[in-house]
């Protein structure tokens, strides 16, 4: 008995060390990018519309101003058009569930792969709290531009892009564009 | 077959949701898959170092592209009822441009940055927090910025529609500029690989 | 060329794929001109023969007075008169826009024109394209005018004509009508249209019963 336990034992802590070590690399980006575009595809067919998640964040923003200030978000109609006539939930929302699902389809690929850990991603020169405020600027600004350019790199450059929207490519163009004009400045961060 | 099926009223509301997850799992899994959890790979991008980002969202694009196409062609899908955003130009590349700003300097994009989150990157959950941080600054200077989101509104209008040609020609330049771009990618790569090891 | 084609990589297939898809998309011609519809031809003419999809203006009323949300009421005229009058909770959708306005193949959609003459051509057009739930205001916005607006009391009106009428009246005056109780002398060019107490809704997608946009 004892044996049998301590053999299992060996199993369990040899299988916990092939796991760390194992860390696949990414996915050839071509059979990616087939896989994402059947994923796109399937959206068109199924639902009639594309992808997104902008527009999740945006949800779950107007719905907590409502909850802590509802008279000042029923005044502004950014936030009321996300809130709706209050007839349905607003979290019961295509976007709000797709992205639960991103979140589920992420984690589920990192742990087939052996990617999940907990880290931080950024190049060697630059200190986490150096990148912390880059993340959150960078994300401070990428929620104003999502919502002037009406969507994100998922809803217009993606979805937009396949259904040759004039606006979405315009928004891609001016993506790279934005990226590249201010790499050089942010190199320290990542190189 | 009559697609859309949600808009051809095969299912509710409720069961659109259970769609949202699953298609949501799907993207989730191929964003994971295509590296893009991890803000290194797609900044690398920027840097001409990785091209994966192009790669990725090119070889989508003209998937999706093709498949919606053809599948209007022969009948299944009546791309009429398929979603097209409508173009306002002046905002959209200024918001693009604003945007690409945030995606070097965060490292990510709103969709990415909850791969990178359910994979456990922190960083990844603090750009998050900056996306709800910024919408709710966009959302409170919405009254003084209502003309601006509004102006150069030029409805549903698609490239073919601009340049007076076939949508078709338009899918084919699109392949033929797709591909162009990845051989470059794939030089570009090898260029700055050879680059990199010399230093 | 075939065997060229199977030493390539997987991704290099794929690009001689795509490549080859395009090539052929420019002489494919316009997925959006795409208008075959499996279209049950015999179905169509039995549901137009026995009325079954037409509505009263009377059950109209009902339902808007009841406040019943479970359709859409259509109004296929033009801008100019959908502006001067139109029946309340109605959305304006010209004929030649119907396939791309956002109804929903699932909705209760209810249309209505002068007469039956341009519902009847919209209702067999809705009902080619796959919309499940399409119904025709009978007679239209003439028979709304006659029947709810201006409902006449004939001269010589039997005791239930009467009752009928009395029932109609209120009717009449919830929605801002003026029943006619002495039929003989009105003029017709006397009499005014209600004023429109709900704002003109022309766009179906940015309707406040819709929540919000459909994109990122």
């Amino acid at each position: 008995m004892t044996i049998l336990t301590e053999t299992l034992k060996n199993e369990k802590t040899a299988e916990k060390t092939t796991h760390i070590v194992v860390e696949k690399p990414y996915s050839n980006p071509y059979y990616t990018g087939f896989g994402l575009g059947l994923v796109l595809l399937a959206a068109f067919v199924i639902m009639g519309r594309g992808l997104g998640a902008s527009g999740a964040i945006s949800t779950v923003t107007a719905v907590t101003v409502n909850a802590v200030a509802p008279e000042h978000a029923q005044s502004n109609e950014f936030f009321r058009g996300y809130i709706g006539d209050g007839t349905t939930n607003p979290l019961k929302d295509w976007l709000v569930f797709e992205i639960i699902g991103v979140l589920v389809g992420g984690f589920i690929s990192g742990a087939l792969a052996g990617r999940n850990k907990i880290t931080v991603e950024k190049g060697p020169r630059v200190s986490t709290r150096t990148r912390f405020i880059y993340a959150f600027v960078g994300g401070s600004l990428m929620g104003i531009g999502a919502k002037i350019a009406r969507g994100c790199t998922s809803g217009q450059a993606l979805t937009g892009g396949a259904l040759l929207n004039v606006g979405s490519w315009a928004f891609m163009l001016a993506v790279f564009a934005g990226g590249y004009a201010v790499a050089y400045f942010v190199r320290r961060q990542w190189i | 077959m009559n697609a859309p099926f949600y808009k051809f009223g095969l299912f509710g509301m409720d069961i659109s949701l259970v769609v949202a997850f699953i298609i949501g799992i799907g993207f989730g899994f191929a964003l994971e898959r295509g590296g893009f959890g991890n803000a290194r790979i797609l900044a690398a991008q920027f840097y001409f170092t990785n091209m994966r980002v192009l790669k990725v969202m090119f070889t989508a694009i003209v998937t999706a592209m093709l498949g919606v196409f053809y599948l209007s062609l022969i009948g299944w899908v009546d791309l009429s009822l398929v979603y097209v955003s409508e173009t306002y130009l002046v905002p959209q590349i200024v918001g693009g441009l604003i945007l690409g700003f945030g995606f070097i300097i965060g490292g990510y994009c709103p969709g990415t940055s909850f791969v990178s989150f359910a994979t456990g990157r922190k960083d990844g959950l603090v750009f998050i927090l900056g996306v709800v941080f910024g919408t709710f600054v966009i959302g409170e200077l919405f009254p003084y910025i209502t003309d601006f989101y509004y102006s150069s509104a030029m409805g549903k209008i698609t490239l073919p529609d601009v340049f007076g040609v076939s949508y078709g020609m338009v899918v084919f330049a699109v392949v033929v500029m797709a591909l162009g771009a990845f051989a470059a990618a794939e030089w570009g790569e090898k260029v700055m690989a050879k680059k990199n090891a010399g230093k | 060329m075939k065997d060229k084609i199977m030493q390539l990589s997987g991704p290099k297939k794929l690009a001689v794929v795509a490549f080859a898809f395009g090539f052929i998309a420019m002489f494919a011609g316009n997925p959006y001109d795409n208008t075959f519809t499996n279209v049950n031809t015999k179905e169509i003419a039995l549901s137009s023969m026995n009325d079954a999809d037409k509505i009263s203006v009377s059950d109209l009323a009902d339902w808007i007075i009841k406040a019943k949300a479970d359709y859409k009421l259509v109004d296929l005229r033009s801008q100019e008169k959908f502006e001067e009058y139109f029946i309340p909770s109605a959305y304006n959708v010209l004929p030649v826009d119907l396939s791309t306005s956002g109804l929903m193949r699932n909705e209760k959609i209810l249309l209505y024109g002068d007469d039956n003459v341009i519902s009847a051509q919209a209702w067999f057009l809705l009902k080619s394209r796959g919309y499940k739930g399409v119904y025709i205001l009978d007679g239209g916005i003439n028979a709304w005018k006659d029947q709810i607006l201006f409902p006449k009391l004939i001269a010589d009106a039997t005791p239930e004509q009467t009752i009928e009428f009395n029932k109609m009246k209120e009717v009449s005056l919830y929605f801002g009508g003026a029943p006619q109780e002495n039929s003989e002398q009105v003029n017709k060019a006397e009499i005014k249209m209600p004023e429109l107490k709900a704002p003109v809704q022309t766009n179906l997608t940015t309707a406040p019963k819709k929540k919000k946009r459909e994109g990122c």
